[in-house]
Order: C-alpha cells, then structure tokens, then sequence
C-alpha cells in the first residue's frame, strides 16, 4: 500500500511516496500503527501520549480526513484509495 | 495624548498645496481604534465615504499600530489604508521586512496623503520630518530600479523604500506598493491610488531606536509569553521545525488540493491534482531554495527566497514564492511549471501589482479562450507560461487586451460576454482556497469588508486544526457554526491589525497575548474581552464606512460557481457552498440588519454617539 508524506514527514521518511506491505483488511488505525513501527521517530509526530491521532495531523483517505469519515479511524482502507499524511500546515 | 507606545505624531500631506503638517493622534480615536488598520479607517471616515478612489480627494494612509517596530516579535508590519479604486470599499494592505519599522524609528505613526502633485515626486521620511521632492528621475521605472536609485542617492543603510511600478503609474487598479525586500501591501489598489496622486514612493532613513514600553514592568513577562508561543515545537511558527517555519506559507499547496479546496483553472475544478506537488513548498524546498529571509523581530522566517536553475530565467533571484501567488499565477492559470510561477511573481513585484489579483483575468482569458468566448480574436491556453508573462507585462503597460485586464477580473469577464466567469467579491478575486472545500472561507469572503479576501478571517486555522497549540478543530465541509467562526475571527484579526502584528501571529498566539502586549507598551488596562471588543469596533466602522459608500443590502455574495456547481474532485466531491444558511447564521452574531449595521449598534460600540 502505498501513503503519501508531506512537509516536516518527509524528511523522516526519507521521500514523498513510501510503500508499506500491509494485510488484506487494514484500517487507519492500524495503517498508522504499522507506519510509526517501521519510523518510530514519526511516532512523536503523529501521536498523542494516549496514541490517537494529534487533531493538528492528518491522515486523508482519498482527500477525508479520516477522523470525519462515518467509521472514524476504524475505517477499513480499500485497495486504489489514496492516502496522504500531513502534520500541522498553514500559512496564508 | 495620555498614552504611551504611540510617537503621537503624523504626518498629513497635501501634494496638491506642496505642504506638510505634523499633528498628534486624537486620542479618543486612539483609545477606541488603537493604530494602523483601525485607525486608518477612522481617518478614511473623516474624509468621507464618497470620495472618488481616483480623485485627488482621496486619502492615502501609511499608518503603523503601537507595536510596530517595537521589541514584539512580528511588529514590521504596516497599513496602507485608502478607499480602492478596485473594490470601492476601504481598503487596508499589510506589508512586512522594515519599512514600517523603520517609520516608526524615523518618528511617526502615519503619513496621511492627499491631494495630488503637478509632478512625479516622492517623500523623504527622517528625523521626524517629511520632504516633498522631485520623482521625475525615477517615474516610468520598475520598484526594483526605483530601490537601487534611491539607495544609490541615500545609502543601503538604514533605508527603505516604499515604491509604485509602472502598474500604479498607469493606474492598473489592482497596482501596489512594494518596497526594497519585496514585500508588498498587495490587495485593493493601493498603488493605484499611489499612481493618481502623482506619488512614486515613500523613502525612510532611520536607524534603529525600538520605542520603549509604557510599562516596561508588565511587557517583560508580556514579550517572554509571546515569544514562548511562537518558539512551542506545538505551533507552525516554531523555527526551523514548524510547517510555516520550514516550508514558507507555500506548505499548503498539497494540502488544500489533496482535500478538494484548492481553486483550480478559474475554479472550474477544486485541485491540481498531482501538479500540485510541482508548485508546491516541498519542491520549492528541495529544489531551488536558496535562503529563509525574514522580517523585523521575528524568528519564524517564512520567507522563501529561491534561484532558477534552468529554462528561460535561469539566474534569476528572487523572494518569495508564496502560496497566494503560486496559487494565482499556478492552479488557477493551469500552470506547474514553478519556474515561471516565480518569474511571474518577481515581475509582478516589479511591475507593482498584486500577484494574487494578476492571476484572475488571466485565468479568465484562458476560460474564455476554452468556452469560445473570444470570437477567435486571440486566445491563450491554460498553463501557456510565455504567453503569461507577456500578458503581466501588457497589463502593467495597458497595452491592448492588457488594458481591459488592468480594470480587474469583473471588467475583463464583462469584456468576453460573461460575467460569470469572474471569480471575485465586491470586484477583488478570491484567493487560494475553494469555499466548496473550506467552507468557512465561503462566509469569510463574502462578508469580507474589503472584497474577497482570506486575512480578514483566517477560518482555515480551525477547519485544518493549526489554532495555537492544536485548541480548535471543526470540520471544513461543515456549515453549522462557520458564521459564529467568522465573526470571531474576523473581530481578532481586526484588533491584530491594528497593533500591527503579522497575521501569522495567530498561529501561536491568542487574545490573551495580544491583550498583554497591548497593554504594557501602551500603558492602559486591556483584557482578552476587550480586544474582541475593539476588534468589533473596528469590524463594525468599516463597515459603516462601505453602508455610507453604496454597500447595502445584499452585498455579501459568492460568485455563483461556488453556491451552484458542486465540487467534482476527492475531498470535497457534491459540494457546493451553502452562503445563505451560514449568512444567516453570521448576521444574527453580528446584529446586521441583510449586510448593514443599525444605528443601535454603531451606537453600542461607540462609532457614534
Ligand atoms: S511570520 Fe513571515 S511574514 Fe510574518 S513577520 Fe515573520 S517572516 Fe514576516
């Protein structure tokens, strides 16, 4: 499965697109949990001390972020769905 | 005047008569719009809401806050406030690096312009004193050649320079002011107005003398507060490891497209798709970036300035790619090429005229161009980069099809037949993120008090969830709550304006801060709840200000593409902007009558008596 990376992620993953060997039925959730065991250093990134999502991070499921999809974070990753990572980004 | 912080001394111009008056502030209007934003619009009131943007009549205000070019970081920030010749509104237009800072050192808080000269001329700002003199050397080149002119004649030193290009000169009404680190009060016309009084630029010798606090006691742990907010790993700003930080406000590219909320080809579609990525801050970053440069007091250094390595303008130099005008000169006109986004941009700052509004009736042609609206009389294709830049040059000169472009992305749409393809509010065209997508923007530009507009409140802070220190998040295709939003942000920003601090600002502080800052270098009492207070106050002039100019009932609209014709891209795919409900729900919070303030509430908070 492959997860896009953005921003202050991409230098701790190493580029834009990484691909991750994962089982037939992942969810966000789970997705997430294999991505920080392979970096551990995007754990400080990503997670809360409690290990949930920060709400400053977001993880897009074909352009949703996946806290406001109907099953949440428990949402089952289809194949061809695009997903992209973001940390906290703004400007203006 | 009985407060501290302010130099209480301003300028007033009159280039009709060649004279120039000092005069303090009054101080009821001090204590009531605070500086810079707020107070300009005040002095905009006292001349008068009718006045023709073009006449001499007209006021051109460069005012600072009681902040700026003190120790508070991200203080170099000044107003340039006048009625625009692009919206009719009032207008402000915030511009950073040292000018303004550099105002204050040279002992004012504001020059007030009026009148126009018999020829070009410039001021001459320094020592507290003001001098009219001969711009006729410098009239007809670009603010890049009009800086080195002037720091040929004064010296690198200390010096800024606050110039018009050709634009303003040829009154292309969407023209700016730029000054010697290519920052520009880009939005409403300014430089238009600058171009009508015959005034080239304003050019400030002053070294640095930081104003003290009026209670040095209290802005100790005030300043420490702030700059602890700005520094917190938590927040963008944080040097060196924040979002903003690292990546300048271009960071959003990605993001917006990836969601469905990025403009794209005169918004027909909300992303760019994978083309994104080849404008985005992250390409910038990894591949010709060359320096972080930044502004007065502020260690965040969002500026981006980059190099071109190859094609057409390889060599060139220039700062910054921003998001805005990558946006604009990018997605908008189907163009990835980052190359010509930056030769784009730097043109534009020569030129001076504001890249973000340079971008809509150049994406107009190209719809009209694809919809065969042009009746085969010429034509560009979206993303036909050479054609881009000539057509920026012919719009600074007027020169054929650049002179219906000069009058802005209304007249030009007017110009093929079709109105609707014009993508603006009261006149001014919609930044970089797609209402359908984000749908606070939507109420956000529609009640805007100077056109379109993402600065007069930033709701992506909430709906992409960077409030400081993660305080906020709501979802951004949710309506429900977004009017409420808007007020709140609006009413804070108005206050931040006012000091005047950097609009990134509020990534790392809040009320509270600014509140503090606020009251120690001015010396008064000032409480999370007044600045919201007199951020509503300043909300609320301006727009009495455009009731008493035309605006009336009605006139906060979305063009038709964002309330009618869903979004077809992932993210944000059905959607539409649903302005009425969220126009409702922003009228009650504000106590409006349809867009218009009742007397019982300009009453309520002062305005008048
Ligand atoms: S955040 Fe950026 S624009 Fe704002 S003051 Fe700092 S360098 Fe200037």
């Amino acid at each position: 499965m492959q997860v896009n990376f953005y921003a202050t992620l991409r230098p701790i993953v190493g580029g834009r697109t990484v691909e991750f060997d994962v089982g037939e039925q992942v969810t966000v959730k789970q997705l997430v949990d294999i991505i920080v065991e392979r970096f551990p250093r995007l754990r400080k990134e990503l997670l809360n001390a409690d290990g949930n999502l920060y709400p400053h991070v977001h993880v897009f499921i074909n352009g949703r972020d996946a806290p406001y999809l109907p099953n949440g974070v428990e949402t089952v990753i289809k194949p061809g769905d695009t997903i992209d990572i973001f940390p906290a980004v703004a400007g203006g | 005047m009985a407060l501290g912080g302010y130099a209480n001394r301003v300028a007033h111009v009159d280039l009709t008569a060649g004279t120039v008056e000092y005069r303090g502030i009054p101080e009821d209007w001090a204590r009531k719009y605070v500086g810079a934003r707020g107070l300009g619009v005040r002095y905009m009131l006292e001349n008068g809401p009718q006045v023709d943007p073009l006449s001499p009549d007209n006021l051109l205000c460069f005012m600072n806050g009681p902040l700026t070019g003190t120790e508070a970081n991200m203080s170099g920030r000044m107003a340039i406030v006048t009625k625009s010749p692009l919206t009719g509104t009032v207008t402000d237009s915030h511009h950073g690096g040292w000018s303004a800072a550099r105002l204050r050192w040279a002992g004012f808080d504001g020059l007030l312009v009026k009148g126009k000269a018999s020829g070009p001329v410039y001021l001459y700002v320094h020592d507290g004193v003001v001098e009219i003199l001969d711009a006729s050397d410098v009239w007809g080149k670009g603010v890049h050649d009009t800086v080195k002119f002037f720091r040929d004649r004064y010296g690198e030193k200390d010096l800024s320079v606050i110039a018009i290009g050709p634009a303003g000169e040829n009154l292309v009404r969407f023209a700016c002011w730029v000054n010697e680190n290519d920052r520009a009060s880009g939005r409403g016309g300014t430089g238009c107005v600058g171009g009508s009084k015959l005034l080239k630029a304003v050019v400030i010798k002053a070294a640095k003398k930081m104003p003290k606090a009026a209670n040095l006691e209290a802005w100790k742990p005030a300043h420490k507060r702030a700059l602890e907010t700005i520094m917190d790993e938590r927040n963008i700003t944080s040097p060196r490891k924040g979002g903003l930080s690292v990546y300048g406000t271009n960071v959003l590219m990605n993001i917006t497209s990836a969601m469905g909320a990025l403009p794209t080809r005169n918004s027909t579609v909300t992303s760019f798709g994978p083309s994104a990525e080849k404008i985005s801050g992250e390409y910038v970053k990894e591949h010709i970036l060359v320096n972080d440069p930044t502004c007065h007091a502020c260690p965040v250094a969002c500026k981006k300035e980059v190099e071109i390595k190859e094609g057409p303008w390889k060599g060139l130099r220039m700062e910054s790619v921003e998001y805005e005008p990558a946006w604009s000169l990018g997605a908008n006109c189907g163009n990835d090429d980052i190359n010509t986004v930056a030769k784009l941009i730097d043109l534009c700052n020569d030129y001076g005229m504001d890249a973000i509004e340079t971008g809509h009736p150049i994406s107009i042609y190209m719809e009209a161009t694809e919809r065969g609206y042009t009746n085969g009389d010429g034509g560009i294709a979206w993303g036909d980069t050479m054609a881009m830049v000539e057509l920026a040059r012919k719009i600074a000169f007027r020169e054929g099809i650049g002179n219906v472009m000069a009058d802005g992305a209304d007249a030009t749409a007017r110009y093929f037949g079709h109105p609707e393809l014009a993508m603006t509010v009261k006149g001014q065209g919609v930044p970089a993120y797609d209402p359908r997508g984000l749908k606070g923007m939507g109420i956000a530009y529609a009640t805007s008090n100077r056109g379109a507009c993402h600065l007069r409140a930033y709701t992506p802070a909430a709906e992409l969830g960077v409030m400081p220190f993660g305080s906020l998040k709501v979802d951004p295709l949710a309506w429900k709550g977004k009017g409420e939003l808007v007020k709140i942000f609006q009413d804070i920003h108005a206050f931040s304006d006012s000091l005047d601090l950097c609009k990134f600002s509020a990534f790392a502080e809040g009320a509270e801060e600014y509140a503090a800052q606020y009251a120690a270098i001015v010396g008064v009492e000032c409480t999370p709840e007044d600045v919201l207070r007199i951020g509503e106050r300043i909300y609320n002039l301006e727009r009495y200000y455009n009731n008493l100019a035309g605006f009336r009932e009605g006139s906060d609209y979305l063009p038709a593409r964002f309330t009618q014709e869903p979004s077809t891209m992932p993210g944000s795919q059905g959607h539409v902007c649903e302005l009425d409900e969220m126009l409702a729900e922003y009228y009650a919070a504000r106590g409006w009558v349809n867009g218009v303030v009742p007397e019982s509430k300009l009453r309520e908070l002062g305005i008048i008596d």
